[in-house]
């Protein structure tokens, strides 16, 4: 740490320069380190948080690893055992082709809700503006077992707030009316949950790039006499697609993986029909003690993740250098 | 992302110091000062909990300077974060243990092997056979007794009465038959359950299986093999459905933890109970003291005779990793000691770890039904694995899909059936 400050006082950097070329390799490794001493850091906390635990799941996906393994924190190699058997399940598929219906379902619904309210906070004035954005973020805000707690209340089965207003309208009787009955209902309410808690984000997100389109392209486009569907589709969204293909991807990401809202909406017990691929590694793992297995199912998951963020970072990329 | 540069600070500052003593742990001191012992959600209210403190006060009046730390855990979640304390070396010194719970943990290592201290526990000599078996393993002793629980029907002596009912039913039919008038009596009340039997109470429907002679799965030429979908077992499991369709309105994906709320609330006839719930139903505070209440055995479909019933119960296990092993021994001592047991039997209504104070509740109406229904009993299959088939909420989901009409209850219980026999022969 002291020798920043060296390295730092401008009134030292000629004289430096001028001796670099006299110096041996020592001295010029000695003279490049600065920058990666101040990198190890951040590099010792990704690979303490990240790199390790990657390296043990990947370990423990190719090994028997139960409940004994785990107090003696020692598997035995099995090679590809445990892959074998989950791609020769046909459980595993279904819940592979349920996870990815899920998934497309809720990005959708996420990006097709939240960009129609980014595009009626451009249009609002600025104290309705205000409300709606408070009232995103308070949602945005909102911790997750505390929504789920709420949205648990509005489906339960005994005192269900939805349940009985929709009964009271009489638009359909829904007195002891158990929404995870059927799994598509169980589903819709699922997804209502998590697109409503990903709005926010999305679309102010969206709203801050819609914000960004100069409005001389709107306004000349308009008249040019392009109709509000023109403009939106070939002026705003090709200048604001970066933004989109970031929220997209991050979407993609988080619903990808979503165990929260159903695991404690289902009360820590959901039967199969509702497993996402999230759901089935932790079951495996912590309730049946197949660790191996569960690890496996999490290895699947990640390379699967891994497509849709390149994605993600090669967009974050491209917007760094096109700033640069 | 403001988290990680504070993080990475810090790590700069350690990294730039030595960071020494980051190394040097005192964990040694701090064990040996506290006792953590983990029990269930039970005994976190009411006359229970009177119990624990009773003992702690006890324990740490023996033991100057150590103090007890009771961290009470729920039914859902516990094994989850005990897996994760073992394999973290951060395990409890005292763990409560369901009596299904304990051989997985036994066949695996986990537990401290107490064969020698047995002679050291009160009423060693006494208790509960079943229990005991439960704490046995290869020979070997790995955790006590604690308590044991035994369900029968808890029912509104009023309502039943209307329809007909007076004293104990002496069979299954005479039961069902009584709770279909009593369903057509209170039709007007669509919330009504004359029988409350939420889906995935799974302790008392294959109480049903077990009454016709059917079990969950039998060891045979040396492996386990799932057998719900015998002949034995399918008629059990039709007459459970056609029970629960017939009287009861409770969610058929639900679970009975919270039935006793249910019931307190006047639109229940009765619900299939451990003995505790009788004081949770009439509790002041959150119940409903002026339900009139009895109690009876279920009867079976035998005429004269009762339906098997789930022998529940727990065990106070230690931890191997547990560094406090003395320490933990004598506080299960002081735990489970005579007085302390008279008291959680006759004030929370439990069956005692040991025969010498069965008699302490036999004089209580509302308890003795419950001792009564004991003496016929069914338990889970004995199987290291078994804790699995549990926590893969199998039995649940089965019972769930048949009741909801998703499955038939062949399809069903053939599905369990091979999930279970593929569950307990897992290496």
């Amino acid at each position: 740490m002291s020798a920043a400050p060296r390295a730092a006082t401008p009134a030292a950097e000629p004289l430096l320069s001028s001796r670099r070329r006299e110096r041996g390799l020592p001295a010029r490794v000695a003279a490049g380190a600065p920058p990666y001493l101040l990198v190890l850091p951040t590099l010792v906390v990704l690979v303490g948080v990240l790199a390790y635990p990657l390296y043990w799941l990947g370990r423990i996906s190719f090994e028997h690893y139960g409940l004994a393994e785990l107090i003696a924190r020692k598997g035995t190699w099995t090679g590809l055992d445990n892959y074998r058997h989950m791609l020769g399940d046909a459980e595993f598929w279904r819940i592979v082709a349920r996870t990815i219906a899920f998934t497309v379902v809720n990005v959708g619904l996420t990006m097709l809700f939240a960009t129609l309210i980014a595009l009626l906070l451009v249009r609002m004035g600025t104290i309705v503006r205000g409300a709606v954005l408070v009232g995103l973020v308070w949602v945005w805000a909102t911790p997750v077992t505390v929504a789920i707690a709420v949205w648990q209340w509005m489906v339960d089965f005994e005192f269900g707030v939805l349940n009985w207003t929709l009964t009271k309208l009489h638009v359909v009787d829904l007195i002891h009316y158990n929404w995870f009955d059927n799994p598509w209902t169980g589903f819709a309410v699922i997804t209502a949950v998590v697109v409503w808690g990903a709005i926010p984000f999305a679309a102010i997100t969206i709203y801050a790039g819609f914000s960004q389109v100069p409005q001389e392209l709107v306004e000349a486009a308009e008249v040019d006499g392009a109709s509000a569907w023109e403009v939106f589709w070939r002026v705003t969204f090709p200048l604001v697609k970066p933004i989109f293909v970031i929220v997209t991807s991050l979407s993609i990401i988080w619903d990808f993986q979503v165990f929260n809202q159903i695991w404690i909406m289902l009360e820590f017990r959901p039967s199969p029909d509702y497993y996402l691929l999230g759901v089935y590694s932790f079951v495996e793992s912590f309730r049946v003690s197949q660790y191996g297995l569960g690890a496996a199912i999490a290895v699947v998951m990640v390379v699967l993740m891994l497509g849709v963020s390149f994605v993600y970072v090669r967009q974050m990329v491209r917007i760094s250098e096109a700033d640069a | 992302m403001k988290f990680r540069y504070v993080v990475a600070a810090a790590l700069a500052v350690a990294v730039a110091a030595g960071a020494p003593t980051a190394g040097a742990r005192t964990d040694g001191d701090a064990a040996s000062s506290t006792l953590t012992v983990w029990l269930m959600t039970d005994a976190q209210g009411g006359a229970w909990a009177d119990v624990v403190s009773a003992a702690n006060r006890q324990f740490e009046s023996a033991h100057p300077g150590i103090e007890v730390d009771v961290q009470i855990q729920t039914w859902g979640d516990h094994l989850t974060k005990l897996d994760a304390a073992l394999a973290g070396g951060r395990a409890p010194d005292v763990v409560e243990l369901g009596n299904t719970e304990t051989t997985k943990y036994m066949a695996a290592g986990a537990l401290a092997n107490i064969t020698g201290n047995r002679g050291s526990f009160p009423n060693s000599r006494t208790w509960l056979q079943a229990l005991t078996q439960s704490c046995t393993y290869q020979g070997r002793l790995f955790c006590v007794p604690y308590y044991a629980g035994a369900r029968a029907v808890i029912y509104r002596r009023d309502h039943w009465r209307q329809a007909g009912l007076r004293k104990a039913p002496a069979s299954l039919d005479a039961f069902v038959n009584a709770g279909k008038r009593l369903m057509r009596l209170k039709r007007s009340d669509r919330n009504y359950s004359a029988l409350y039997f939420p889906g995935k109470y799974w302790y008392a429907a294959m109480s049903f299986v077990y009454d016709y002679g059917g079990a969950i799965a039998r060891f045979r030429n040396g492996r386990w093999v799932g057998t719900l979908d015998s002949q034995f077992a399918l008629r059990g499991l039709r007459k459970w459905k056609e029970t629960a369709r017939a009287l009861s309105r409770a969610n058929r994906s639900g679970t009975e933890a919270t039935q006793w709320t249910v019931f307190s609330q006047g639109r229940v006839g009765a619900t299939i109970s451990n003995g505790w719930e009788w004081g949770l139903i009439i509790d002041p505070e959150n119940g409903n003291p002026r339900l009139n209440l009895g109690a009876f055995p279920m009867p079976s479909h035998t005429k004269g005779k009762f339906m098997p019933t789930f022998l529940g119960g727990s065990d106070l296990a230690i931890p191997a990793t547990s560094g406090n092993r003395a320490l933990a021994l004598d506080w299960i001592r002081t735990f489970t000691s005579n007085g302390n047991m008279r008291t959680l039997t006759s004030a929370a209504g439990v069956i005692p770890n040991t025969t010498s104070l069965a008699g302490v509740n036999a004089s209580k109406p509302q308890l003795a039904p419950f001792a009564q229904a004991a003496k016929a009993s069914w338990f889970v299959p004995t199987a290291p694995n078994w804790a699995n088939v549990e926590n893969a909420q199998v039995l649940q989901n089965m019972l769930s899909s048949i009741l909801t009409g998703r499955s038939t209850v062949e399809a069903a219980s053939r599905r369990a059936s091979t999930q279970i026999t593929q569950i307990l022969n897992a290496r």
